[in-house]
């Protein structure tokens, strides 16, 4: 690839090819990025994608329907949650299985609580590539307790593998609501310190301001998905415009970038959806949990143990912490699937990096790949 | 780019403004409690006790109630579960669990195993600290030809099992050999007069008790050998009974008793 | 396995240790910088040389001799104060951060992780020592030694105390802006040399960098310059007073702002963070030591930390008033001297004041550089230049003219330096209360406590 590029740019000495990645650490994971820089302004950057590709897809049609589950987790490790609901969702298609109520509250409750924690990662990972430390710290430090909260419900802090087909694999642990809701006050006073730490200041700010900005008509021509689209002025929420799950009982606000630091759809819009979307997701997380029933109930639909659905295909779709995730199942009949298919907002985020990376520096690839909120094995899978 | 003058003082005042509140908040962290936790040696007690009970660590099976079903490992989604089962030669009636064989360093703790388990007698512990020199020590061998485990009758009026407590069993196997120990040999070493092993399995296991190498078949429960679902093949019925030759590798295998 | 052990050794003893040590070496770092300045001087040579080996030291050849050994074993403890000040400040650097960001940081080698440095530096030298194969050899090899070159030459000219100074220069402050130079030299061939595009990255950011911030740096330091009347390091803190309110920093409001320039100009020429942009790690990798290793890394290392020290002491050294003990007047010092070849005892002790005044107060001013470290993002190459050319430097200027202006009309009247330093001066301490309050607010805020029992 490299060499190929290099016969493409001019035999000019003020011209030189970095290979930003696969190990940089600013890349998300192992991505290689070749940048043609003119000093330390960039004429592009190509992304290479490919370097953690583990055929998960493939593996789809070697495991069971309910074996696949686990391997869902391995698709966006940074929230494995919402790959776990869009595979069940898609399974449960086929079978044309009903969720008990319970369990669907339960979905959005954990989901919820993932998107916070991953956000807090993008958000944190990028005032770390703009060169603040500490901000990132304290986020990690939240999402401490939320993957806490997680695995007091599903036993794992990273690969869940707590949905399943027809229902969720476990009812709330003894005394978590209310220590979730304690924390979620808590939390709530966190978000505007942190934006007080870091979003507000002037040197972050300047730093994201205009830089990379992606227009609404490109955002949607490069199917850009989630906080990303968002962050381009347009307002598209899966979870309100085509709810599914428990999402339509609940009252949240879909933010989308305003421009707040000069232009729309710039790097800055992009992180400060984020950390407004944060606080929705608070605000699911509570009114999930203040009317969630206190008393067990069904969280299982009943599923036969050998999952085997009849021929047909079907595509699910569900708003993840990185945009729009989509299952696309195909069933032969039998008792593995005949094709899976997992469509993923960081592949599509990447498409653009080559169309606006022309003319910004170095320094703003690293703002641009953050605010994008890759996560390496989504794009790979 | 034109910039007016209000605009200038402007940006340094908004500067200063938010670098004040930024400072202000590391200095107030300054004076805050840390939330590290100072694992392995500083806790207030091992952090497997502070782990929740659905922690999904290393599995553990209490084979006093195991029923020998093998959902478990139809269940586990890659194949890191093997197990064997056998008549029992003494009362053919009986059947006996000879090899039950868990590989922790393959296993993605997913839990799936666990849910379809009759009796729970599959759990995973909150043991998690299992770093071992050679990998090998980290197949668990829950049962082996040498001491097979009768199934378990279930009683259909049972309103529970008496499980074991959850992860002693684990850890006495943990505790049983040091985490730098050389690893069981799975394949029995060649003897020192034979000649090159011809790669004759068939006919090696066929010639039974009398080769150096027929003990192959029941001292290589490699991870990676087929599924036998359960059907007995005849090498292995050929390796059930107690043969001179299968007492002859020369690593002991710590796993077995 | 799988058992929790206790940590190694006695806690007890190794808080003992660590406090021993802890103590001892600024008693014997500062201890023989002191005496040895008051040595390596040409009289007190020539009073040993008379007194002790009974030659005449006009005449005796080996004189000379003498007092170069003397200036040798001078030369030799500064520069293991500066290594040890490099290492220490990289200890606490590291406590600080970590609770900033809630977490314990250095606490496992020593009590309190004390010695973290001396095991990084042991593990530093034990790694193996790399050079690219395709790197300029020589220049590889030389980079560091400019750099600390650049870093020792410093201490030449630092006023650790009223006559502890290894050689007062009357060119002294100029003499510190141009060694400090060579530091970016050895950056420079450091990032070419290596042969590698981050490091030339690296390299050329540096260059700019620290070129581009000497303008308002110097600019801003000719303003104490301009209020002392001499370039010298000794001149100009003897120009100061000892309490707050005569400090140059609040004496006049336009050297409040030039300190602030400099401050900022300060950051920028040690690569600190908010202007760390030559190593910027999430950019560069590690821009220009990409390539080092080993010894050579190291020195990188302790000259990027030991420049977080300097700039704090030239700080305190042009604007609060370096050592000078409140109450005790400049004549003080000479009538404590007394008449003897070595002076009396109570100058000793005065001398030990005045070190240990200018110490804490350059510890103050270090921990806002670590401070400004741990919570500021990383500023853009053309953001960088910006600040310089279009408010720095104009900042600084306009500083410069003020102060003419405030030396020619205002400074006549005595009493005005007076009233500028007591009002400024609470200024700054309201400032201060302020800042306190905001981050008790904080913590409250948070839903947390004021807790330092864990420190």
């Amino acid at each position: 690839m490299e060499k190929l590029i290099l016969r493409r740019v001019d035999r000019n000495y003020e011209e030189m090819v970095l290979n930003f990645g696969p190990q940089h650490p600013s890349t998300h994971g192992v991505i290689n990025f070749i940048v043609e820089t003119d000093g330390e302004v960039m004429k592009r950057a190509i992304p290479d994608v490919g370097y953690l590709h583990r055929s998960i897809e493939k593996i789809g049609e070697a495991t069971g329907y309910p074996g696949f589950m686990p391997f869902t987790d391995r698709i966006d490790y940074v929230a494995a949650m919402f790959a776990n609901e869009g595979y069940a969702i898609a399974v449960e298609k086929l079978l044309k299985v009903e969720v008990p109520p319970r369990a669907q509250w339960l979905r959005a409750i954990s989901c919820e609580l993932v998107r916070i924690a991953s956000h807090l990662i993008a958000v944190g990972t990028m005032t770390m590539d703009i060169g603040a430390f500490t901000p990132m710290v304290h986020g990690l430090r939240e999402r401490e307790e939320i993957n806490d909260f997680i695995e007091a419900l599903c036993g794992a802090r990273l690969t869940y593998n707590y949905h399943r087909i027809g229902g969720v694999a476990f009812d709330l642990p003894e005394g978590w609501r209310d220590k979730v809701l304690a924390f979620l006050d808590r939390f709530d006073k966190f978000l505007p310190e942190f934006d007080r730490l870091i979003t507000f200041n002037e040197i972050y700010k300047k730093r994201l301001a205009k830089v990379a900005v992606v227009s609404r008509e490109q955002a949607i021509s490069y199917g850009l998905v989630g906080p990303n689209l968002r962050g381009s002025g347009v307002d598209w929420d899966l979870r309100r415009d085509m709810p599914y799950g428990a999402y339509p009982n609940f009252e949240f606000e879909v933010p989308v970038g305003k421009g707040w630091a000069g232009a729309v759809g710039d790097c800055f819009d992009r992180y400060y959806v984020r950390c407004l979307e944060m606080k929705e997701s608070s605000r699911i997380v509570r009114q999930a949990l203040e009317t969630i029933g206190q008393t067990p109930e069904e969280i299982m639909a009943k599923v036969p143990r050998n999952v085997k659905p009849d021929a047909g295909e079907v595509l699910s779709r569900v708003e993840s912490a990185r945009g729009e995730m989509a299952y696309y199942v195909v069933s032969d009949g039998t008792n593995k699937a005949y094709r899976v298919r997992a469509r993923t907002g960081s592949f599509t985020a990447m498409s653009i990096i080559e169309d606006i990376s022309g003319g910004l520096m170095v320094a703003d690839l690293v703002a641009l790949i953050s605010s994008l909120d890759v996560v390496a094995p989504e794009i790979d899978r | 780019m034109a910039q007016s003058v209000s605009e200038y003082t402007g940006a340094i005042k908004d500067t200063v403004k938010s670098f004040w509140h930024g400072m202000s908040i590391t200095l107030s962290h300054l004076l805050r409690r840390p939330i590290t936790v100072q694992y392995p040696d500083r806790t207030p007690m091992p952090v497997r006790d502070m782990l929740p009970p659905r922690y999904r660590g290393f599995l553990e099976v209490d084979t006093a109630i195991c029923t020998g079903c093998q959902a478990c490992e139809r269940a586990c989604p890659i194949n890191c579960i093997q197990i064997t089962l056998e008549k029992d030669p003494a009362n053919p009636k009986q059947r006996v669990v000879t090899q039950f064989d868990i590989d922790e360093a393959k296993c993605m703790f997913c839990g799936l195993c666990v849910e379809p388990c009759p009796t729970g007698s599959i759990q995973h512990t909150r043991e998690f600290e299992g770093s071992q020199r050679n990998i090998r020590n980290l197949t668990f061998r829950w049962s082996d030809a040498l001491s097979p485990f009768p199934v378990y009758k279930v009683d259909k009026n049972a309103e529970y099992y008496p499980r074991a407590p959850l992860g002693s069993l684990l850890r006495a196997k943990l505790e049983a050999h040091p985490w730098n120990e050389a690893g069981p040999v799975f394949l029995p070493p060649e003897a020192p007069g034979a000649a090159k092993p011809v790669a004759q399995p068939k006919a090696a296991a066929a010639a039974g008790a009398a080769g150096a190498a027929a003990p192959a078949p029941r001292a290589a429960p490699a991870p990676k050998a087929v599924p036998t679902n359960g059907v007995p093949a005849p090498a292995a019925a050929a390796a059930a009974d107690p043969v001179p030759a299968a007492e002859k590798p020369v690593t002991p295998n710590p796993e077995t008793k | 396995m799988a058992t929790v052990t206790l940590p190694k050794g006695n806690p007890r003893t190794k808080l003992l240790v660590t406090l021993v040590v802890a103590l001892a070496l600024p008693v014997i770092l500062f201890g023989a910088v002191l005496v040895l300045a008051t040595i390596a001087k040409p009289e007190p040579v020539a009073v040993f040389v008379r007194e002790v080996l009974h030659h005449d030291p006009a005449t005796w050849p080996f004189t000379g001799l003498v007092y170069g050994v003397a200036a040798g074993l001078l030369t030799f403890m500064i520069l293991n104060f500066g290594a040890v000040v490099a290492a220490v400040t990289i200890w606490w650097e590291m406590r600080v951060s970590s609770r900033m960001q809630s977490r314990i940081g250095y606490n496992r080698v020593g009590a309190g992780g004390f010695f973290q440095w001396i095991a990084d530096a042991v593990k530093l030298l034990l790694k193996e020592d790399l050079i690219p194969a395709d790197a300029d050899q020589l220049l590889f090899r030389a980079a560091p030694y400019f750099v600390f070159a650049g870093f020792g030459l410093i201490f030449v000219a630092l006023p650790f105390g009223e006559s502890v100074i290894a050689a007062d220069l009357n060119v002294g402050i100029f003499y510190v802006t141009a060694v400090t130079a060579l530091v970016v030299v050895g950056i420079l061939l450091a990032g070419w040399s290596s042969n590698s595009k981050w490091a030339l990255f690296g390299g050329m950011r540096s260059a700019a960098q620290v070129i581009s911030y000497e303008i308002p740096a110097g600019l801003a330091v000719m303003v104490p310059i301009l209020m002392a009347g001499t370039l010298s390091m000794q001149g100009i803190i003897r120009a100061q007073g000892a309490w707050p309110w005569q400090w140059f920093v609040f004496t006049n409001p336009a050297a409040l702002v030039a300190f602030v320039i400099f401050f900022i100009a300060q950051l920028a020429e040690s690569n600190r963070p908010p202007f760390d942009l030559p190593e910027a790690e999430s950019e560069l990798v590690a821009g220009y030591l990409a390539e080092y290793t080993a010894f050579r890394y190291a020195i990188f290392f302790l000259v990027e930390f030991g420049n977080v020290w300097i700039m704090s002491a030239i700080a305190v050294t042009l604007f609060f008033g370096g050592w000078q003990v409140p109450g005790v007047a400049a004549e003080a010092y000479e009538a404590a001297r007394g008449a003897g070849a070595l002076p009396a005892p109570a100058w000793w002790g005065l001398q030990v004041a005045s070190m240990a005044v200018f110490f804490v107060k350059t510890f103050l001013v270090m921990n806002l550089v670590i401070w400004i470290r741990w919570t500021f993002p990383r500023i853009r190459v053309d953001q960088m230049m910006n600040l310089c050319w279009k408010y720095l430097v104009p900042g600084a200027f306009a500083t410069f003219v003020a102060t003419l202006l405030w030396q020619i009309l205002v400074a006549r009247v005595p009493v005005a330096s007076t009233v500028s330093g007591v009002v400024l001066f609470v200024g700054a301490l309201v400032a201060l209360v302020q800042m306190l309050r905001l981050a008790k607010q904080n913590v409250e805020a948070g839903g947390d406590q004021v807790d330092l029992s864990n420190w």
